[in-house]
Parts: structure tokens; sequence; C-alpha cells
């Protein structure tokens, strides 16, 4: 079947006085399906009201065309009945003649008392008959906002269009309604388009939320599709295991609206100095622990020395965050999980390649794999007690938290829980949570467990909602944690620049390494702009102190390296790892030319510039073969031979990954 | 025995509920009382000493032409002598069919101009020069133009009480929200009935704002218009010619009269605004 609603390729440009135009949407293309239910959610000013008025056919489309039922919506009808945000109700009319006036308009063909009976019948459905007969004057805002439903049920339209029906309305009411109107909608098999700025709003009655991007100019930026059960209760809804991750998805939408939108009206052009290309830097992190080489560069003063006088450290509160800076263009520089620079180079984000570099590793360990309290007092200390209490309790879904897809910590608990026989796509969900949020997924019951970089695992521990099953000693002892990425454009236009922040970084690692420095590099981390938290759960050594006594044995924690031979300069071997990794676990496609996509992320040459201009040429990479705790070593000759003798994994798919040559930026 | 009880309850209720009414509305009668006692006070003060030739208020009961119409009102001695009622009557009957005129026209004018932003354009200037014209300046012409003094007069409160009731229908419909057009055009509502019932309902407190304007200056109108236009029974003509008799006390009492039927005729109005428009539309 074809679609219910079709808006294709619609723009709206509003003229402004004294000539000029004001281009509201943009290219918008949108299909709806009979009977489904679509909430268009933005922020203010983005054109989702008018989008709405556009398939009402209250107004036109400058550009482009709006369907319904395959009829060019050139005019408003009954057939797509509004709910206006503010009633609409005319006052001079009691509540049954508001109804009757649209009745008696629209089924005009309709006997007398039968058309009486649509009213009657449409009172009762809102619950409404006490008060049929007074003037909306004399009814609440909730009262109004069901005459308003109830006359636009009445008519039978074939869409149902609301514009933030519920906008006005106390919580307790609209909590109320919005049940009603999911069952009547149900019940009749309404297909509804519905206008609304309330995220949970959206995720209960729909279908399908569509986010628009902030105007001038908005376009779709996302459409999630919400698998929730139905029929939906609004207490239970909340309890549904992907409920959480849909809601931080489309918040998370909408504070990168807000963000660019800040990031546009701040962004200057490059300024250069000191024979730099460009000195104010937006350089993105997550605030963590590994974050403290970028806040000791800053507070220290290492980016200065080197020339950087204007950096700006933009604190994100999630990797996806970091991933859409750089594919923006609104972040010069990141600090990355290891795995994203390969990720988004051979097209990780969206399919679409971007070529993303790394000249600098900025530190490796700190990770663990937490679980939740309750498993350790069923007796699970280690992979195996897992593996057999996940086939005794077959029956459950077990959920673990991961930051995102290509960073090491879904990577090393994909080949953790691979290792103990487990499936990590079949016999437990992963779902992408912040660092910053697992913990209250955990105390939520949200998640079972998760793998994340420090403070986090330490903090579950010390607050006993969860304890430490494994670190990454007993994982990938050394493997690479975080890495500065750029884009490749970017290193191409600012080529001294790059130089210059391999320099002021690699020089804050060895700050972070030296243990006389750790008080105060915790200090700085404590700090507001930082990771704002405690600092008793700040560590750059040992917390075993603060945790031991939850374990049986107590688990020997990875020291965060900074510095130090073999720690810092970019590795092809362990990039190639992580790209098989992600092959393996059908996230992207293992690249035929994975030799050609290493040379062109992992940039050894601007890390060796570097380090010899800082005097540290003895700094060379000194790792040999990758052998991982199962006993497995990987051999970087024949990579495709590793991903083929590997037992569990999905079905990898080769693929030519083309990258554009790269070209400098046009500034 | 009981209704004995009941009886002496209610009396004692009643004098009690005038208690309380006293209480609550004491202030409301007494003040303005103050206000007009002391005012005619200083009055007849003034026109004792001779400060002003102007005779005191006691001057309606002392002088006996005066106390005659004042206690006559219904004499009718044919021509123009007549008691104030039918003086007063007269000139409502003539402010009634003028004033109807104009509200018809103004209300009908005002709705087509409303609504047409096209002829709202072509008219609006002529509107603007013409309201600006004050009722007595009409007199002359009107003379000349119509066939008798009757007429003249109608016109000029016509004239005068048209702009009122046009320029507020055309801004009540021109101020017809957007949200009860779009449900019009939702609904695809007949242009009979969205003229019934949405653009009039919608529009009738700037509508009533305008007959409440307009009904003052129709009665102010009129007494200007009959001072002019000499031989017509009517309040007007009844001050002139007492001043030109110089029966000073007789002015004063019809301008006593023209006063009151000034505030009995907007209270009426307000009365039939609070009666027609629903309780949370009246401005």
């Amino acid at each position: 079947m074809t679609a219910f609603v079709t808006v294709d390729q619609v723009d709206k440009v509003f003229p402004l006085p004294g000539g000029n135009e004001y281009i509201a949407l943009s290219g918008i293309n949108l299909e709806v399906k009979q009977g489904e239910f679509i909430s268009l959610i933005g922020h203010s000013g983005c054109g989702k009201s008018t989008l709405l008025n556009m398939i009402a056919g209250l107004d036109m489309p400058t550009d482009g065309i709006v369907l319904l039922d395959g009829q060019h919506v050139k005019r408003p009808g009954p057939d797509k009945m509004v709910v206006f945000q503010n009633y609409s109700l005319l006052p001079w009319m009691s509540v049954r003649e508001n109804i009757a006036l649209a009745v008696d308009e629209v089924m005009s063909g309709v006997p007398r008392s039968e058309r009486d009976q649509i009213v009657q019948h449409h009172i009762e459905m809102v619950g409404l008959q006490p008060h049929a007969d007074k003037p909306p004057a004399m009814l609440s805002g909730g009262q109004k906002q069901r005459v308003a439903i109830a006359r636009a049920l009445a008519i039978r339209p074939k869409l149902l269009l609301l514009d933030e029906p519920f906008g006005a309305l106390d919580a307790l009411t609209r909590g109320n309604l919005q049940e009603q109107l999911m069952q009547i909608c149900e019940e009749n098999h309404v297909t509804s388009v519905m206008v609304t700025h309330d995220v949970d709003e959206a995720l209960l009655l729909s279908d399908r939320v569509v986010m628009l991007t902030n105007g001038p100019g908005s376009k779709i930026g996302q459409v999630m599709e919400v698998n929730l059960p139905r029929p939906r209760k609004r207490l239970e809804v909340v309890n549904h295991p992907s409920y959480y991750s849909m809601r931080s998805e489309i918040i998370y939408f909408l504070n990168q609206q807000k963000r660019i939108k800040q990031l546009r009206a701040r962004k200057k052009s490059a300024i250069a100095r000191h024979g730099l290309e460009k000195i104010n830097l937006e350089i993105g992190f997550v605030p963590l622990t590994a974050c403290a080489p970028l806040a000791v560069a800053k507070e220290k003063g290492f980016f200065a020395h080197h020339g950087l006088e204007e950096v700006n450290l933009v604190r994100e509160s999630s990797w996806r965050g970091i991933q859409d800076g750089i594919a923006g263009g609104y972040l010069d520089a990141a600090q990355m999980p290891a795995g994203m620079p390969v990720w988004l180079t051979i097209g990780g984000m969206d399919n679409k390649p971007l070529p993303v570099v790394s000249a600098l590793t900025l530190t490796r360990n700190g990770n663990a794999i937490t679980l939740d309290k309750n498993f350790y007092n069923q007796g699970i200390h280690t992979l195996n007690d897992l593996k057999r209490m996940l086939l005794e309790t077959s029956d459950r879904q077990h959920t673990f938290g991961m930051v995102h897809p290509a960073s090491m910590h879904n990577l090393l608990l994909r080949y953790w829980l691979a290792a103990g026989g487990i499936h990590p796509d079949k016999d437990v969900t992963l779902t992408t949570i912040p660092p910053a949020q697992m913990i209250a997924n955990l105390k939520a019951g949200n998640i079972d467990g998760f793998c994340v970089g420090e403070p986090w695992n330490v903090r579950a521990a010390v607050e006993e909602i969860g304890y430490t099953i494994a670190t990454d000693l007993e994982i990938f002892p050394g493997h690479p944690g975080k890495v500065l990425g750029v884009r490749e454009d970017w290193a191409i236009t600012y080529p001294n620049t790059h130089i210059a922040l391999v320099k002021a970084l690699l020089e804050a690692c060895r700050y972070c390494m030296d243990e006389a420095n750790h008080e105060e590099i915790r200090e700085i981390l404590s700090r507001r702009e930082y990771l704002s938290t405690d600092l008793a759960y700040i560590h750059l050594g040992d917390p075993n102190p603060l945790v031991c006594d939850i374990h049986p044995s107590p688990k020997e924690y990875a020291h965060h390296l900074f510095y130090g031979q073999g720690v810092n300069r970019p590795s092809r071997t362990e990039h190639l790892w992580m790209m098989t990794q992600m092959a393996r676990w059908g996230d992207t496609p293992f690249p035929r030319n994975w030799v050609e996509i290493l040379e062109r992320v992992c940039r050894v040459s601007v890390f060796s510039i570097a380090a010899r201009e800082l005097g540290l040429s003895d700094l060379t990479y000194s790792r040999g073969a990758i052998q991982l705790f199962d006993g497995v070593t990987f051999n970087t000759d024949d990579p495709i031979a590793y991903l083929n003798s590997l037992e569990i994994k999905h079905d990898i798919y080769m693929a030519e990954v083309a990258l554009d040559t790269p070209l400098p930026r046009a500034s | 025995m009981v209704a004995k009880a009941g009886n002496r309850n209610a009396g004692m209720n009643f004098s009690g509920s005038m208690r309380s009414f006293w209480k609550k509305n004491g202030e409301d009668i007494l003040l303005p009382l103050v206000g007009i006692v002391g005012f005619l006070v200083i009055w007849q003060f003034l026109s004792m000493v001779g400060l002003t030739k102007l005779p005191p208020p006691s001057s309606l009961l002392t002088d006996k032409n005066t106390r005659e119409l004042l206690f006559y009102p219904f004499l009718d001695r044919g021509g123009l002598d007549k008691g104030l009622f039918w003086q007063t009557l007269e000139s409502l009957k003539r402010v009634a069919l003028g004033y109807s005129a104009a509200a018809i026209v103004g209300i009908g004018v005002g709705i087509l101009v409303g609504t047409q932003p096209k002829v709202n354009k072509a008219l609006d200037p002529l509107f603007q020069f013409l309201r600006m014209i004050a009722p007595l300046a009409w007199v002359p012409i009107t003379l000349i133009a119509l066939p008798n003094v009757q007429t003249a007069a109608i016109f000029v409160i016509f004239i005068t009480a048209v702009w009122p009731i046009l320029i507020n229908t055309t801004v009540g419909v021109q101020q017809i929200p957007q949200d009860y057009k779009n449900v019009a055009r939702v609904l695809q509502i007949s242009p009979r009935k969205y003229f019934f019932k949405i653009l009039i309902p919608s529009a009738l407190p700037y509508i009533f704002t305008g007959l409440r304007i307009a009904i003052g200056l129709a009665w102010l109108a009129i007494i200007a218009a009959e001072i002019v236009m000499s031989g017509v029974v009517g309040i007007g003509f009844f001050i002139w010619s007492a001043y030109q008799n110089n029966y000073v006390s007789e002015v004063i009492l019809a301008v006593i009269y023209i006063g009151a039927v000034g505030l009995l005729l907007d209270r009426l109005m307000a009365f039939l605004q609070r009666k027609i428009l629903p309780p949370d539309m009246q401005g």
C-alpha cells in the first residue's frame, strides 16, 4: 500500500518586510501510513506547526506538494480535521452546539436525529455529558480540549491533525487526555499527525517521531520508530527496556540542535598566529577520567605554550556528540574512543565515509565491566558464572550498556562475552548510553551491567549498586582507550596546528603520568567544567582500597596509561584489530582496501614530527602482536583469515570503501 | 404558631438584611450623594452672593413657570407649548429613527469594509474625513439638501452616530481570531452560516462598543440640531426658546432632563450588552 499522506519536497518561505525572505522549511519529505500516529518534535520556531498547517491545507507550501490519499491538498477541509492548540471553540455556543456545528455542516446528508446521536455519542466519548449545555467559558482547559477532540472526531476525518493539543494543560489532565486520545485513535484507526514539544508525549502516542532541525531552513533531522507494544499505558511504557534509550535519543537530538545554534553563533574564522594556521580551536571531550590530558593541557598552559592560545574545551555528554561535532565541522578536534577514527572513515556513521585521522593515542586502559550488585549476590564472579546464569534465565532479556558502537568498551565487552561463549547480540542486548548515565540506568534496573571508562565503575562499586567483574587487565591489557581525532581535511588545511596540538597534548600526557601531579590532576578533573563529580571517584592510579571489600578476589585495576614507550604513538595494528572487531559484529563492512584506510587514519608522521620537536624521538612503538586473555593472537598480515577463524560473529561482509582524495578545506 | 414564628423571623430577617445591605453598599450611595449635595450647595452659595448671574438651583422650585414644568411634565396645551416629557419624547423619537438608520448602515457597511480589504482601502480615507465633521456643521447642508426640518434633524443624528458604529464594526470583523476562521475553513462552513454563527457573534462586542458610543453622540447631536432648527417640538428647541425668553431656570431644568435621559440611554445599552453577549466576551 502506498502512503496515506505524502509530503514531497516541501519548502516554505515567508516574505519578510523589507523584501527579504525567511526560509522556514526546506526539502521536507514525509510519508504517513494509514492508521499511523506521527509526532513532529523540535524547538520553538522550527516550523513544525507550519508543516502541520500545510498538511491541513491551511497554508500552502512555497514549493513541493502535499498529497492526502493521492489527492493534492490545496485547501483545508473536514477530511483533515485540526485540533488547535488553543481549542478554538466558539464561546457563544454550548459544548453541544460547538460539536453540532461541525457535524451539521459536514454531514448535512445525514438525517437530523442521526446527527444528534453522533453529537451525543462523542460528548459521551470524552465524558462531558454533565457539561454538554454549558458554554466553553465554564469548562476547564482539559475539558475544552476534550470538546475540541470530540468535535474533530465527530466528523470522522481521514486524518487528524493535532497542534500541541495538550500544551496548555497541567500534568495530570495531560496524562489522562493522552491516554484517552490514544484509546480513541486506536479504536477508530485514525491516522494522526501531532505537533508536540513533549518528548514523553511523543513516545507514548507515536508510531514514529519525526525530529525537525532548527530553522532557518528546517529539515527532518531524524525519524525514530517507536516500537513499544500497544496498547500502551502511560505509567507502563517507561518500564519498557528501550523506552529510556529512545527518550535520550530524542533529547540528545533536541539538545544538539540547541548546541549547534550556539556554536553557529560563536563560530569564528580561523585566527592565524605564531606561524600556526589556526590558534582558536574548539576541542570536544567527554567528562571521564581519561580526559585528563586535555584538561591538563588547558589548565597547565600546554596549549598556550605551543601557540594555541585560544583553545576552548567543549564538554559533550556523549560520544555521539563528539561524532556529530566532528562530522558537522563545529569541533576542530576531539578526544575520541579509540575505534572512532576508523569507524567514521569507513562509514560507520550513516554509511557515509568521513575520513578522520589520528596522530596520538591519549590514554590506555581505564575501563572495566560492571555488573548489577544482584548478580554478585547470586554468586556470579566470573565470565563462566555469567554464561551459566544466562542459560538458566534465557526467558529474560539481559541488557548491557556501552557508550558508542566505535568505542573500545563496546568492542571489549563483545569480545569478552564472545570469549565466554555468549553472543553479544543474540544472547543479550547491548544498548548505547552516555557514560554519565550508566549509573542511573543500572540503579533503575534498565540495564544489567555496562562497560565504561572510569570513574563510573569505581562509582558503581562505591555506591554499592554494582561490582567490577573484569577490568581491562584481564581482557586486553594496555589497550588504546582514547585517541585524538581530527577530520582529514582539517589536518591537511592546518598541518602545523595539528603538530602543535599533538605536541601540547603529548606534553600533557607526560605530565599526567607523573604520580607527583596526581593530586593536582584529580582536583582539576573534579571541577565543574570537567567531571563535576566527587574527588573520591576520580583515580588515576589504583582505586582498590575503595572497592576490594565487595569483591571476593580483589581485581587488579589497570592504571590509566597516559605516557610512555608504546603508549602514545598511533598504532596501525591496533586500528586494524578494531576494524576487524567492528566487522565481526556487522557494524561496518570490512574494507577490502584496509591497508589504504589504515595509512590514511594513522598519522604516524605527525606524531613523529611532534615527538622529535619535543626531543622525545625515543618514543617508539614497541608492542608486539596483540594477544588477548583468551589466548588468541591477532595476526596483522591476514585479518580476513583471522575473522574467518572466529566462532561467534555476525555475517561478515567485505566492501571497497571509496574515500575522496583529500583536499584542503576552503577557508 | 408556626406561621407567626415564620413571620417574626421574616421580619427580623428583613431588618437584618437591610442592615447588611446598608453595610455593603452604604458608601456607594452615601458618597455620590455627598458629592451632589455639595455641588448644589456651592452653586446656591455662588448665586446668592452674586458671583454668577445664573439662578441658584432652588429657583427650580421658586420660579413659578419652572415649578409648573417640573411638576406637570405631561401637560399639553397644543402647538409648541408642551410639557417636558413630550418635548423629550419628540427628541427621542428623532434619535430613535436616526440612530436605527445609523446602526443598520454602520453595521452593514462595517461588515463589508471589514471583510473586503480592498473596499476598506477605497473607503477608509473618506470615512476618516467625514467623521471629523462636527454634527452642527452638517446642519446647513442638510437643511439645503433635504425637504424638511424633520428629515434634516434625523439625518444629522444619523451622520453623527454612524461613524463609531461603522468603525467599530470594521475593527470587530477584522479582529475575528484566526482560530475561528481556521475552524470555519477546515469545516468548510457555508458563507451564510459563517456570517451568522461566527462573524456576527465574534464581532458583537465591538459592535456593541460602537453602538454605546454612538447613542451618546446621537443624543448630543439632537440637542445641537434642534437648537438650530427652529419650530419643532423637542427638548433642544425648548432650551433655545427658553433662553430667548430669558427663562434661565427652565434651561437648567431642561439640562437636567437631557443629562438624565443621556444617562438612561447609556445604561440601557449597557444592559442590552450584558444580556446579549456571553459572559466571557464582555470586555
